[in-house]
């Protein structure tokens, strides 16, 4: 893809992140097939041990092997981010573009809405939701989604409401183009790369908040292993292995460093929010 | 050679229009046989702009103006009209710089100054105006404030006088309803109105100079025509020098006497203005004048 | 065929609560150029675009293009006949009057491709269009970034007409432009004008009234809603009736130096 090369280009740091990335990809389809132990074998006997050949990462409090656990964890962690982040595009981006061309009424309903939802700390929000609907993964990603769908409406209609005014736009209903057609071809190549930006960063964002949620105990089905419900068991025995919870928050952080860096730089790539060059004013 | 041409330059009056016999090009473009009779209120000599990467924008431009009188400066975009305005105002853009030739404000020489140098010449001894006038404002605050703050830092008038002193110079300018105008914010305001309350500004610490740097483009043309009598009318009451920069040759010749018409950097013609018209020395000004002649109205009332 | 291409009867258009346009009429002949010449808040902007049926009318207005009445035309009834191309529209700023991301030659054809007409058939058109108004070919592989001004306007124009239209409502076809780009395209225009006869009917709105002069055979005056006089050209500019006609030609600067009215010369292809 041409835009991936030309990030590739566009300097160390988005190199190393692609890589990250692109390990972390890998651990989300694969990550339980290339574990090199069982991430549910227990051995209460060589149990809180320090990183050795055998346990590269040490094992957690039940003896089992914490780098098999990070990676048998990855798919559940990641594959919920992806999921919530594009129920968020989805449910979000659509709508954001079309009310930028429907009358004041539903502009205004559509931007309370939207206020409200962004005004809702996520985390209670996922906990009702959870208690509602049942504290499983995917009612935890709809929750996300839910929560993440404003950012994308609020972008989309701002890109949309910036290319609704121009005149190509105007030029192609007055040869007669229905709305579908303006969208498709006008509005979508000015909006798509404000949503690539925003959906990358979204991705991290929807890490974050899987990883909060697990740590919680929202979403978690134990013995199954997750980021963020490593963390939260790592912590409770801090006392006799202190770096334990170093793996699963370094995962989480580097991984959404990764997803951050790419996204800014996509947003320089893709010219994504260009600004208008402003006049030079100049007081005599 | 010059000594013949101070024999024949008439003695200057206000509205005097300065012609020789030999006309401008006998002499060389730049040469303008007005420079010679007065010191000027602003000149610039041997102008030569240059870009951070060394190639030249203006190429050893002269340009002098006397206390009264108007020049007309005339070019396409990219001919080096703005950048030489820009230069007798000390503004250039960052990268580009003066790399030759002198520039005089009111007698005080200027070529090479520093900011501060500038600061203290701008607004009291030269003003200008530009085209877009909103966007010279602050949108937030009424134009009252602003012309009032101008007084303050520029004129130096005190706080307390400076309400009266922004109602006074509007009111000089022919605007009705003063106070109502004061307390406007630019979006309230018409294009030729904020055009007066920029050209008050510039005028607030009344300096020698003003240019006018395609200040009546953007505006409708019976606008124009108001803003351009006003100008007229300024330099004739202040003595105020006027540079009147346009792409339209008609504009310039409706109230300049001197008239320099610019190309790739250059002066390629300059002269008193209606012997320009009459009898151009250069191409590109016969250019001007048959391009003129194909869209403007004389056509239809001659 | 009817008499009249374009036939404004009582057009008044109100924006909340201010009245842009008052009673306004007027008549377009089949191959005329109408020029239609106001300021500021003069409405002549929504005039050209209520022609197009972009703005609502208020209920005593009638609008008739080509003998139809297209007053109270909406929806999928408007879009067709958009479509048909009866009236095409050309707009003040080249700039972004074609979708910067999609190349020229995709852009020109774009109301063919909506009103589905075949590729042989669209190209052809295309063809004709460029050659009418003096475009190369080798222009149509670049975005509107890697086109001039000029060029940009006339590439805006060929895309109104390869539809065919048979009438052109143009919205300040030049004021964004320098003045050899505009001399073009005033040629171009004028060139259109005398080769299409009367297939091509214009309505040009625009406050300068020198290039209008250059292409117009009828000038009408617009001063803040209400047209003031409407007249053959040389009469208005000549001997105006209307103290504002009469304002705004006194306005514009002249060189003081009479011509003769030389006849513009041929096109030139750029």
């Amino acid at each position: 893809m041409n835009t991936v090369s030309r990030l590739w280009r566009s300097g160390w740091t988005v190199r190393l992140a692609l890589l990250i990335l692109l390990a972390v990809a890998t651990l989300a389809v694969a990550g339980p097939a290339i574990a090199p132990q069982d991430p549910l074998a227990q051995d209460a006997a060589s149990a809180l041990q320090e990183p050795s050949w055998a346990h590269l990462l040490g094992t957690d409090y039940l003896g089992r092997d914490v780098l098999s656990r990070l990676f048998a964890g990855a798919p559940a962690s990641l594959l919920s981010a992806l999921a919530a982040a594009a129920i968020g595009l989805v449910l979000g981006a659509l709508p954001g573009a079309l009310s930028a061309f429907v009358p004041r009424v539903g502009e205004w309903l559509a931007l309370r809405v939207v206020d409200a939802l962004l005004a809702l700390p996520f985390i209670l929000f996922a906990i009702v939701f959870a208690a509602l609907l049942g504290n499983g993964l995917p009612q935890a990603t709809l929750a996300i989604g839910i929560l993440v769908a404003p950012g994308f409406f609020r972008i989309a209609r701002a890109a949309t409401l910036r290319v609704r005014d121009s005149p190509y736009i105007d030029a192609a209903t007055y040869l007669g183009a229905s709305a579908w057609w303006v969208l498709s071809r006008h509005v979508w190549r000015q909006v798509a790369p404000n949503l690539v930006v925003a959906a990358v960063s979204a991705l991290g964002g929807a890490l974050l908040a899987v990883a909060s949620l697990t740590f919680l105990g929202i979403g978690v089905q134990p013995p199954a292993p997750t980021w963020g419900g490593m963390l939260s068991s790592d912590l409770g025995y801090l006392g006799q292995r202190p770096w334990g919870p170093l793996a699963p928050a370094l995962a989480i952080v580097v991984t959404v460093g990764a997803l951050n860096v790419v996204a800014d730089a996509a947003r320089d790539v893709l010219g994504a929010d260009a600004p208008a060059r402003q006049k030079e004013a100049v007081r005599v | 050679m010059s000594e013949l041409s101070q024999i024949t330059a008439p003695a200057p009056t206000a509205d005097a229009v300065s012609v020789s016999p030999h006309g401008g090009t006998a002499l060389g473009p730049s040469f303008d046989e007005g420079s010679l009779v007065r010191p000027a209120a602003v000149e610039a000599s041997d102008l030569v702009i240059a870009a951070a990467d060394g190639s030249l924008l203006v190429h050893g431009v002269s340009v002098s103006v006397r206390p009264g009188e108007a020049l007309g400066i005339v070019g396409e975009s990219g001919s080096g009209k703005t950048l030489t305005c820009r230069a007798l105002l000390g503004i250039l853009p960052p990268g580009l710089s003066v790399t030759g030739g002198t520039v005089r404000v009111d007698g005080v020489d200027l070529t090479g100054a520093g900011e501060r140098e500038w600061r203290d010449v701008r607004g009291t001894r030269i003003g200008a105006v530009f085209q877009d006038p909103a966007s010279y404002l602050n949108p937030a605050m009424p134009i009252g404030a602003q012309l009032e703050e101008t007084l303050r830092v520029t004129a130096r008038v005190p706080r307390r006088q400076a309400r009266e002193r922004a109602r006074e110079l509007l009111d000089d300018l022919g605007i009705r309803r003063v106070d109502l105008v004061l307390r406007q914010r630019v979006a309230h305001l018409s294009g030729g109105m904020l055009q007066r309350v920029l050209i008050a500004m510039a005028l607030a610490a009344d300096p020698a100079v003003l240019i006018a740097d395609e200040a009546t483009t953007a505006l409708d043309v019976t606008v124009q025509a108001e803003l351009l009598d006003l100008l007229g009318r300024l330099r004739a009451e202040r003595g105020l020098a006027l540079v009147l920069v346009s792409h339209d040759l008609a504009v310039v010749a409706q109230v300049c006497e001197r008239v320099q018409v610019f190309r790739d950097g250059r002066v390629v013609e300059a002269g008193a203005t209606s012997r320009v018209l009459r009898a151009p020395g250069h191409p590109y000004t016969r250019e001007l004048l048959r391009a003129h002649a194909a869209y403007g109205l004389e056509r239809f009332l001659a | 065929m009817s008499a009249t291409m374009l036939d404004i009867d009582r057009l008044s258009v109100d924006y909340g609560r201010v009245r842009v346009l008052d009673a306004v009429s007027l008549r377009v002949r089949p191959g005329e150029v109408v020029g239609v010449v106001g300021e500021s808040g003069s409405g002549k902007t929504t005039l050209a675009r209520a022609v197009l049926r972009a703005v609502d009318a208020a209920p005593e207005s009638r609008i008739l293009v080509d003998g139809r009445d297209v007053t109270r035309l909406r929806g999928s009834q408007l879009r067709a006949w958009r479509r048909s191309g009866a009236v095409q529209y050309v707009f003040q700023d080249p700039l972004r009057s074609l979708d910067p991301a999609v190349r020229v030659a995709e852009s020109i054809v774009e109301g063919l491709r909506i009103a589905r007409v075949p590729a042989g058939e669209a190209e052809r058109r295309r063809t004709a269009a460029l050659e009418a108004v003096g475009l190369d070919e080798d222009l149509l592989s670049r975005l509107p970034s890697g086109l001039s001004g000029g060029q940009r306007q006339r590439a805006a124009i060929a895309r109104a007409l390869v539809v065919e239209p048979r009438l052109l409502v143009l919205d300040e076809p030049v004021s964004a432009l320098d003045a050899a780009s505009r001399d073009r395209v005033v040629r171009a225009l004028i060139a259109l004008r005398d080769d299409r006869g009367s297939d091509l009917a214009m309505l040009v709105i625009s406050h300068d009234i020198g290039s209008l002069a250059a292409l117009s055979d009828r000038l009408v005056v617009l001063d803040r809603g209400r047209i003031v006089e409407d007249g053959p050209t040389r009469r208005v500019i000549a001997r105006p009736e209307h103290p504002y006609t009469r304002l705004l030609i006194d306005s514009v600067p002249l060189i003081h130096t009479p011509t003769t009215n030389r006849p513009l010369p041929a096109p030139v292809r750029s």
